[in-house]
């Protein structure tokens, strides 16, 4: 494949990155590590993730269910009560 | 052909057509599909980054219950293929003028992919790096995706795009490729072609629930739409099964809200949207096969099962165990621990009572998508009453509209379910090829 001069420096000098993108990645960055962090003891599911993270139930929902998208967690199986889902970290 | 094949449009070919489809839905694609099989050239224009329009994201199809990407996707996937058929993804009309010779003049404005699509091999190594997420339009907002992304899985062309606006330049992406293909140097294209003809198959909005403050949508996170349910309830749904927003519990006492923005003088809407009663029937069916434990309660105004097939369809669904109460909701609350209390009249008995469930379903309308009418230039593409595209000879030439050569097809029309945008978007394909020979 020919190798061609890299254009993100091109579109940096004419663009700038709103406040509210970095913060969000800050957000996403912090609250990713907190869920992984706490699924390294163990399946757990998302009330208890959230009781551990501090992160509101539907921001643990919300960040869970994109961990799940991308890939680093899977599902482990449901709680006795049928309502829950275990979730833990993807083996890799 | 696809995008990558005729971006530049510089030579005459890729300029003239014998018609233009406005919207590459299913409608749209149809339209196009009929007269490409007559030897007819036709550009397809786009504004999102996928043809398929809103059944590509769909479940399954009522009554039959096939998966709608099954019926969908064979169909996009021969529209691409088509050698008569020309595609403009994350393309909008900007003005259509008619000229002298009764052609028409187009200006389109393609949008930057920031992504070269000929090169681009749909690996996902470029999403796989991207640090940033944002909500997943496609996925209506219930779960995210990555600032370089590709729309869903079966999105066509399955290429990736950059959201330039939720990227925060860190390169990453460009450094994963392996092919290359990431070009952040890429800009907005006008491009100017010429159609004999138009086609106008420009769908419809979904109506949003957040102006019924009553019904608490936006702000209680278990009251969602339907449309996020056909989305749960899809193969590429965003949960591992069906999910309460606010916590990731399987619901098992789910409420469907009937006619939630449409038969509604309030909210601008006083029309049935035709399809809702069904497509929340065929939801109850499918959460009784996902959910077998889940009691689903539907809350109706009328049922409109007009189709072939749909009263059986209805009776199914009754016969399953759905729980069909006509009562109007007057008011929806919410409960510390996320479920929702129902506060409705039943029509029947007359009295008020409240329900609680622990997830509402707001089974919204549809709504005109009239902003089409501001392309046209020098002349007025007229609107029905309700602002959906008026049929001035419905009766006897059904995709006809006020402007000679500028034809109609699917929800463009008003409220349709699925067989009848197909059978729309054939007669539009027989009534643009019938004037098409009138002209030449």
């Amino acid at each position: 494949m020919e190798k061609k001069e890299k254009t993100i420096d091109i579109i940096k000098q004419e663009r700038k990155v709103s406040p509210q993108v970095l913060e969000d990645r800050k957000t996403y960055s912090r609250n990713r590590k907190a869920i992984m962090e706490a699924l390294k003891a163990g399946p757990k599911t998302i009330p208890q993730v959230a009781a551990e993270t501090q992160l509101s139930l539907p921001d643990a929902t919300y960040f869970m269910m994109a961990l799940f998208k991308f890939g680093d967690v899977v599902v482990e199986s449901l709680d006795d009560m049928d309502e829950y889902y275990f979730y833990e970290l993807k083996k890799k | 052909m696809t995008d990558n094949q005729n971006a530049a449009a510089t030579c005459l070919d890729e300029t003239q057509f014998d018609v233009m489809v406005i919207g590459a839905g299913i409608a749209g694609a149809e339209s196009a599909l009929k007269l490409g099989d007559m030897g007819y050239k036709v550009l397809l224009v786009e504004k999102e980054p996928s043809i398929g329009g809103k059944m590509i994201l769909l479940s399954k199809v009522f009554p039959t219950l096939d998966c709608a990407a099954c019926i969908t996707t064979p169909k996009v996937s021969e529209t691409a293929r088509h050698p008569n058929i020309t595609i403009h993804t994350l393309t909008e009309v900007e003005t259509i003028q008619r000229n002298s010779d009764r052609h028409f003049s187009v200006q389109l404005n393609k949008k930057p992919r920031y992504v070269v699509e000929k090169d681009c091999t749909g690996c996902q190594e470029c999403e796989n790096v991207c640090p940033v997420i944002t909500k997943d339009q496609f996925q209506f907002n219930l779960t995210a995706r990555k600032a370089v992304y590709i729309p869903f899985n079966i999105a066509n062309p399955r290429i990736a795009l950059i959201d330039i606006e939720n990227c925060m330049l860190c390169g990453a992406c460009e450094k994963a490729c392996p092919s290359n293909c990431i070009d952040f140097t890429q800009k907005e294209q006008q491009l100017q072609i010429t159609a004999k003809s138009v086609i106008v198959a420009t769908g419809f909005k979904l109506f949003d629930p957040i102006s019924i403050e009553r019904y608490g949508y936006g702000r209680y996170k278990n009251v969602i739409t339907s449309m996020q349910m056909e989305r749960e309830l899809a193969p590429t749904r965003p949960f591992n099964n069906v999910l309460r927003p606010s916590d990731g519990k399987i619901p098992d006492k789910i409420a469907y809200v009937f006619c939630t923005g449409s038969r509604d003088h309030t909210v601008g809407n006083p029309i049935c949207s035709q399809v809702c009663c069904m497509y929340s029937t065929k939801q109850a069916q499918l959460l009784m096969g996902a959910l077998p434990m889940a009691d689903i309660s539907l809350y109706y105004i009328n049922i409109r099962a007009f189709g072939k097939g749909y009263n059986e369809f209805y009776l199914q669904a009754k016969d399953m165990g759905a729980n069909y109460v006509k009562g109007k909701i007057g008011k929806i609350t919410e409960k510390e621990n996320g479920n929702l209390i129902l506060r409705f009249e039943d029509i029947l008995t007359g009295k008020v009572t409240e329900k609680e469930h622990d997830m509402v379903v707001l089974s919204v309308g549809l709504l005109a998508n009239p902003a089409i009418t501001k392309v046209f230039k020098g002349e007025k593409l007229e609107l029905d009453p309700i602002n959906y595209v008026q049929q001035p000879n419905m009766l006897q030439s059904p995709a006809q509209t006020s402007l000679e050569g500028v034809f109609v097809a699917g929800t463009a029309t008003g409220p349709m379910d699925i067989p009848d945008t197909i059978m729309s978007a054939g007669a539009a394909a027989t009534e643009t090829s019938s004037y098409l020979k009138r002209l030449s």
